[in-house]
């Protein structure tokens, strides 16, 4: 690893307000699910994944944003487990696990009942594990009765050990003994499923045709827009959940370097914006982009704008990746923000930035927030790695290597 | 212009926009706020600035110094600034000098900003040198082809020597127009002279510029937030006297409209007067409830150019959501033909 001195670059903000910032008591390299929960007490609790062991989960209470403290911080059974991703609903959690070798566990998800945030309860386990699985890398949960997940399956042998998560929908009704009722998978991912095997992408940009993203809107309750990394982005009719079908497939690579990691459908405005994800440092797969498409025709997305980057000649160098990742999904739970005319992306070292998409066709950048490299990182640099923004307008960033949770208003 | 964005009929707006894009939470948007400093020669604009630089609330400001055509004693004061060079100032501030091209200028700094090659400053304060006219400059900022989308004129301040002042008023149209214009006013080396000088430049402030807030400079500097705030419209409830017509033909006045106006109405009326009196209007701005529009609408324009408008998400007192323009005039234009010509516009518009 290439070990940085931190004081490469100063921080840059402009538009946005540093308000806290909270290292999670030294464990501050973070997943990528962050989730508000409305505790019934009248608190604001964020939930927040983590990256990687030794730590599960940790529990932050913003009620006042400038003042966070931390309410529980959990660890992982095993070192060879990693939560990152986790969604709330109500008083319930899923959080997925994914291990790091396929056949190891547990791996699956679990669900916690989180009505006493300081005392999360395990109340259920879905177990995703098998010979040729890691579990579960991400999870949406919404409505409080589905969990749409990216999951390996003990009976599911891919062609490619890299292809090893598919979209699956979990019955969670009863949280304690969550059923599957629904599954789709790309086709020629699975050893026997009767399709020509997929075509690879150039074995140096060869990262895995698996699910990633699985988000499900109540707008569209019958559709699931689906991130399939180096498949794309797929719409699927999941009218009859126990058939998942393909509405429309659109895939940027190659010429670029897949990782299509999330779709988010702004309804009311007839447009997608989907995001690749950088997984290689000092930008060696730039460019990462978010995109927009026009959605007015779901069977038939098409591209038309990307977000404004700033230089990669400027950050690639920095430490770490580079490129964009997660974006605020609207999450339709209360106590989520939502917009259709702003975007909040993260991009690793690029930090987090705002955009502006009232003209889709010319998205403008309107705020940015790239802190300095946190203490003690070990790329030297910051490396934001997922954004969430509550209904008060409050954004919460975090960061993927050690520097925790960052807490900004937005002033544009 | 409402109506014409490119996406229009495409794709909805989206729930945060209205008819001119997302409403705003000011008027600057997203845009890098200017402070124009304007003043004549030895009135301590550089003095001024230079306090400002050294303050708190300044740190993270870059100046640009317009020393097109005048000798450079200001260089010794704000640091030395080679053509096209950039000069670290300390407290996250940076300097260069504009010798050529203003807008080239501001281009380059927004992308050094960009690319991080200068420090991510925060606001620009343009010092101009005493004998340029303001107005191409702010013409300069209000275009959608130049520099509209990357900078906002957050405030025109112009300086006034309390010693020589009144003389440069007698003396030189342009200090006259440089106060009229202003958004706000600082008096400088009042020390130096005595009450009445002072009081009798205040009056004469006041009779080419009634509203803008003027503040005296202690030891040639005033409090930062004075050069930083944004800048406000008169109160809708004070009804201000039109600033009578000056020697040289200043003046202001402000048109209410109780009743939200059509957008056509108002941009034929304003397009008319642009035509007709162009040269006069030396700053129209104001506060509009325009039909249709959940918040006011930001209207400005310099002489014949009238900036793209910009909707707030809310008014500035709830309460009262009347229009109003406020119109800086030169050539002796007063209220009453524009009122004149706002109202038979009206009268010709549709309902």
């Amino acid at each position: 690893m290439n070990i940085a001195r931190a004081d490469a670059k100063p921080a840059a903000i402009w538009n946005f307000r540093l308000i806290g910032h909270h290292e999670l008591n030294g464990f501050g390299g973070m997943g990528e699910g962050l989730s508000v929960q409305m505790a019934k007490d009248g608190r604001r609790i964020l939930w927040a994944a983590h990256e990687s062991a030794p730590k599960n989960f940790t529990a932050i209470d913003v009620t006042n944003p400038r003042d966070p403290k931390v309410v529980v911080q959990t660890d992982l059974p095993q070192r060879h487990m990693r939560s990152n991703s986790l969604e709330t609903c109500g008083d319930l959690m899923a959080v997925a696990y994914q291990t790091k070798q396929p056949g190891q566990q547990p791996a699956g998800f679990e669900m916690f009942d989180i009505s006493r945030p300081e005392e999360p309860r395990s109340i259920g386990f879905f177990d995703a594990s098998g010979p040729w699985s890691r579990g579960v890398h991400q999870l949406w949960f919404a409505d409080g009765e589905y969990v749409h997940l990216a999951a390996g399956a003990r009976d599911f042998q891919p062609h490619d050990q890299k292809d090893d998560q598919f979209y699956r929908i979990v019955d969670v009704r009863n949280p304690s003994r969550p059923e599957e009722v629904g599954r789709w998978w790309m086709p020629g991912q699975r050893v026997g499923d009767n399709a020509p095997k997929i075509v690879r992408h150039p074995a140096h940009m060869d990262t895995g045709f698996r699910a990633h993203n699985t988000n499900v809107y109540p707008q569209r309750p019958d559709r699931c827009y689906l991130g399939y990394l180096d498949g794309g982005m797929f719409i699927l009719d999941i009218s009859d959940k126990s058939l998942p079908r393909v509405v429309s497939n659109w895939d940027n690579s190659p010429p670029y370097h897949g990782f299509t990691h999330t779709i988010l459908p702004l309804f009311g405005r007839d447009l997608l914006v989907v995001t690749d994800e950088s997984v290689v440092d000092d930008a060696a797969d730039w460019p990462k982009l978010v995109w927009i498409l026009d959605g007015r025709d779901e069977r038939n997305p098409v591209p038309i704008a990307t977000c404004p980057m700033p230089p990669v000649a400027e950050f690639k160098g920095r430490g770490g990746r580079f490129g964009a990742h997660n974006l605020h999904e609207n999450v339709p739970v209360p106590g989520c923000w939502q917009s259709e005319n702003i975007i909040l992306a993260t991009f690793f070292n690029g930090g987090l930035r705002a955009f502006d998409i009232t003209d889709p066709y010319q998205p403008r950048e309107v705020a940015h927030f790239v802190p300095e490299a946190p203490r003690g990182s070990p790329v030297g640099s910051i490396q934001i790695n997922d954004v969430f923004v509550d209904d008060r307008g409050i954004v919460y960033c975090v960061d993927r290597m050690i520097g925790g949770l960052y807490i900004l208003e937005m002033d544009f | 212009m409402a109506g014409d964005a490119p996406f229009a009929g495409v794709f909805p707006p989206g729930a945060a926009a209205g008819p001119f894009g997302r409403r705003q939470r000011r008027p600057r948007g997203a845009r890098v706020p200017v402070i124009l400093v304007t003043g004549f020669l030895g009135a301590g604009k550089t003095t001024l600035v230079k306090a400002l630089l050294e303050s708190e609330e300044g740190r993270n400001t870059a100046v640009v110094v317009n020393e097109f055509g005048e000798v450079g004693i200001d260089q010794a004061l704000l640091a030395p600034a080679a053509e096209g060079k950039v000069a670290l100032l300390g407290n996250g501030c940076l300097c260069c000098a504009v010798r050529s091209d203003l807008e080239e200028t501001f281009r380059t700094l927004f992308t050094d900003r960009t690319r991080g090659a200068v420090p991510p400053f925060e606001r620009v304060v343009l010092e101009l040198s005493g004998a340029d006219d303001p107005m191409p400059v702010l013409q300069t900022f209000l275009g959608e082809r130049s520099l509209a989308r990357e900078y906002h004129v957050q405030a025109v301040v112009a300086l006034a020597d309390a010693a020589t002042g009144r003389m440069a008023l007698r003396e030189n149209p342009e200090a006259r127009r440089q106060v009229a214009i202003a958004d706000r006013i600082v008096l400088s080396k009042a020390d130096l002279a005595s009450a009445e000088e002072v009081a009798a430049l205040a009056a004469e402030i006041r009779a080419l510029n009634p509203a803008a807030p003027l503040q005296e400079a202690r030891h040639g500097q005033v409090a930062p937030g004075f050069l930083l705030a944004d800048s406000e419209l008169p109160a809708p409830s004070a009804l201000q006297a039109d600033a009578p017509g000056h020697a040289a033909g200043l003046g202001s006045f402000v048109l209410r409209f109780d009743r939200p106006l059509p957008w056509r109405g108002l941009t034929a009326a304003l397009g008319l007067l642009c035509e007709v009196r162009g040269p006069d209007l030396l700053r129209v701005k104001g506060l509009v409830a325009v039909e249709g529009c959940q918040g006011p609408v930001v209207v400005h324009a310099v002489r014949h150019l009238l900036h793209r408008p910009v909707e707030l998400e809310a008014w500035p007192a709830p309460a009262d959501r009347a229009s109003r323009l406020v119109f800086i005039t030169s050539g002796g234009l007063t209220r009453e033909p524009v009122e004149a010509l706002f109202g038979a516009v009206a009268a010709l518009s549709p309902p």
